[in-house]
């Protein structure tokens, strides 16, 4: 029954995608988002199904593994298209299939009368089947191609509004980022068969290389893959631009299908990081300047949708640093809590941005929040979810994996006080947004531009989605509570036995520094954006210019190459080759004007020439003999 | 045999050869020059007839007979241009024949 339950959850949103784009204009748009919303419904509650029947089992007996066809077959080796169901890949199913339905849900109102309404919706149950596909593979190739569909996926979505060159530039960036991880991925699979000889999880585990270079290589290709796809530094440049998609398509990176993903390939293969310490420590360093740095860009911006995208590659550190330091199910629960309250924040922004005619700055939407009280109570709650405001789901998960970094010694105790750090710009950030964009009075431009849809403040479908991610945000985090109860690291413990368990006294520790940071963060932009007791700081242009990244990119990468290839015009081909052929041609029309004198159109010189022709070869002829 | 040896033939040939070929590189005139390639015609003709007879075969002459009609042709030809020529009253004279010098 298990086994049946995944293949369900798994092909479902394939159908829909498929049928969505068979069936064409001969259904109507409406029709579309119903279809993929109820699949993916559907997938869930398959999940459910699957997730019963673990639960009803012994927990040595949890693995259950089953086989289409082989998929591949190459000389010895054989891949099989194997599905794994076990409990670690059974909580992200639950994640990406429940999140993922209630944003597909959410988009049946936001995308309403949207052109091309069949397309975006087909796009997104693909997406929801491609990271299914990544979470349920039980071997690594088959997570590979799962991989590496959330990029096409993404990449689809985010160039929706394909009349938009922005767009179209941000998803062909999010591509090609994504396919420099894809690339390191695959070489790290090249390395697994030649030292295994397979890549089924199991058998990789069992017998990959303890330590040495081939460990630490395998780590950081993964490592590379994780990077790019949960946009961590320096692999983080494509996320910010990718707002450009529709505001659900953002929640459904961050939240459900694609992000969460590197996060999951570390939880997934921690016996492969923890081979490699060293790559896995590196994991946690990049989640820690990640946090902070995207803490500290998102202070200063000025897009909605680009703050809440800041946040989330800040929270995305933070599981990298609890995957990273070997608190697995700790990352695993801030995976989820972060999936309830981002997906939260993006649609709640949504609702707002859809009621303003699509408008995103920060500084016009000021105000709005008198306008819509329910969006701006759902954001509020989505707010302390993220900065982690006892008792929302975001205090457990992120002090349970501060607590869990005080275990692994002073490496750990820098990571925790980079993350208190973080914390307190969370608190900041988070609640710049939320007071600029929903305290105070309207703006002009609010006022002007607010049209309320049918007395509320969006359709039905937007209203009652949030609802569920606000309840869920406010007692999702009370899964675990780590001094108290963990049923979720329990759960977890036979796949993922975590390194790094936090005593009870560094969990109050932990929990109180950073709820201390977190609302001396939210005292500060209050005083700031809310009392305005203080004038507001002139943004400093570091942070505005996101830490000069893409000029990084641009002077090592472009520039580079542009002046190498001018360098190679000016020198190598202009003198070299055009110039030979030039100098060829040039010879041929100087030879042939001076040979072209000798036709001179006088019988008797030809005559001569003939004669004396005939004399010199007899000449030769008589002298050869 | 009767008559001389064969080098006089031989020797006649190669004097009326080199007269022809003098006369077509030196001469301006067309008839002349006309002439001169029959003279040097002739002269092959007068070897092959020469080595015929010499070998007792008759291909030699059989060759020549079918040079004598091909300088026939050709005279019919060139004479033909050469009246035509005078009649249109243009001046006789290869070195200023040359606008077909492409």
């Amino acid at each position: 029954m298990i086994d049946a339950a995944a293949w369900v959850c798994l092909l479902l949103p394939l159908a829909s995608a498929i049928a969505i784009t068979l069936a064409g204009t001969r259904v109507s748009r409406r029709l579309t988002g119903y279809v993929s919303t109820i699949t993916t419904m559907g997938a869930f509650a398959a999940a459910v199904v699957a997730f019963i029947g673990l639960l009803g089992e012994s927990p040595e007996d949890r693995t259950h593994t089953t086989t289409a066809w082989t998929w591949l077959s190459a000389g010895p080796y054989h891949f099989g298209l194997t599905l794994l169901t076990d409990q670690l890949s059974v909580v992200m199913m639950l994640i990406v299939t429940g999140v993922g339905s209630l944003i597909i849900a959410y988009s049946l109102g936001y995308m309403d009368r949207e052109d091309e309404e069949r397309r975006f919706f087909a796009y997104m149950s693909l997406f929801v089947f491609s990271m299914l596909l990544l979470v349920q593979a039980n071997n690594l190739l088959i997570l590979l191609a799962g991989w590496g569909m959330v990029g096409l996926s993404s990449y689809l979505l985010i160039g929706f509004y394909q009349e938009r060159p922005v767009a179209i530039a941000a998803a062909k960036k999010a591509f090609v980022m994504n396919a420099f991880g894809d690339a390191t991925m695959a070489l790290a699979l090249f390395l697994l068969i030649e030292h295994t000889g397979q890549l089924d999880y199991a058998g990789v585990f069992a017998t990959s290389p303890q330590s040495g270079t081939a460990a630490n290589l395998i780590a950081l290709g993964l490592l590379g893959g994780a990077v790019a796809k949960s946009a961590q530094v320096p692999l983080h440049t494509w996320l910010p631009d990718a707002m450009e998609g529709p505001t659900p398509v953002s929640a459904l990176i961050h939240a459900a299908t694609m992000v969460t993903a590197g996060v999951y390939l570390i939880v997934r293969c921690h016996t492969l990081f923890e081979n490699a310490y060293i790559v896995e420590d590196l994991a946690a360093a990049l989640g820690a300047i990640t946090l902070v740095m995207a803490g500290l860009i998102a202070l200063v911006q000025t897009d909605i949708k680009k703050v809440i995208a800041y946040s989330t590659m800040s929270q995305i550190g933070y599981m990298f640093v609890g995957a990273g330091l070997g608190a697995y199910p700790n990352a695993m629960f801030h995976l989820m809590t972060h999936a309830f309250f981002k997906a939260l924040l993006f649609l709640a922004a949504g609702i707002a941005i859809h009621a303003l005619t699509g408008e995103q700055d920060i500084r016009r939407l000021a105000g709005v929040g008198k306008l819509m009280p329910y969006t701006k109570i759902v954001f509020l709650i989505g707010t302390l979810a993220l900065v982690g405001i006892f008792p929302f789901a975001g205090f457990f998960s992120k002090d349970s994996i501060l607590a869990a970094s005080l275990d692994r010694g002073w490496y750990g105790a820098t990571i925790f006080v980079i993350g208190v750090v973080g914390a307190l710009l969370t608190g900041l950030y988070a609640f710049r947004l939320y007071f600029v964009v929903f305290t105070g009075e309207p703006s002009p431009f609010a006022r002007e531009h607010y049209h309320a849809h049918q007395g509320k403040e969006g359709p039905v479908s937007m209203l009652w989605t949030v609802g569920v991610l606000a309840v869920l945000s406010c007692v999702g985090g009370l899964l675990q509570f780590a001094p108290f109860w963990d049923p979720l690291s329990k759960w977890l413990d036979p796949v993922d036995a975590p390194i790094a368990t936090a005593t009870s006294w560094e969990e109050w520790f932990a929990s109180g520094l950073s709820l201390s940071a977190g609302l001396l963060g939210i005292f500060i932009a209050w005083s700031i954006y809310a009392a305005k007791r203080r004038p507001a700081p002139k943004p400093v242009k570091l942070f505005e210019k996101k830490f000069y990244w893409d000029e990084l990119y641009d002077l090592v990468w472009y520039r580079s190459t542009e002046s190498l290839t001018r360098g190679l015009y000016a020198f190598v081909e202009r003198p070299l080759i055009a110039g030979s052929l030039t100098a060829v041609t040039s010879a041929f029309g100087l030879g042939s004007r001076e040979l072209s004198t000798a036709q001179n159109g006088l019988v008797r010189s030809y005559a001569l020439a003939l004669a004396g022709g005939i004399a010199v070869l007899a000449v030769v002829f008589l002298a050869a003999r | 045999m009767h008559g001389p040896e064969i080098q006089w033939y031989v020797i006649l040939s190669a004097i009326l050869f080199t007269t022809g070929a003098l006369g077509v590189m030196l001469r301006r005139s067309p008839l002349i020059i006309l002439l001169s390639v029959e003279i040097m015609l002739n002269a092959a003709n007068l070897l092959l007839i020469a080595f015929s007879r010499l070998h007792g075969r008759e291909d030699g002459q059989i060759f020549a007979i079918s040079v004598m009609a091909v300088a026939a042709s050709e005279v019919v030809v060139g004479l033909g241009l050469i009246v035509a020529m005078g009649r249109r009253h243009v001046d006789l004279d290869v070195d200023k024949l040359r606008t077909l010098r492409g």
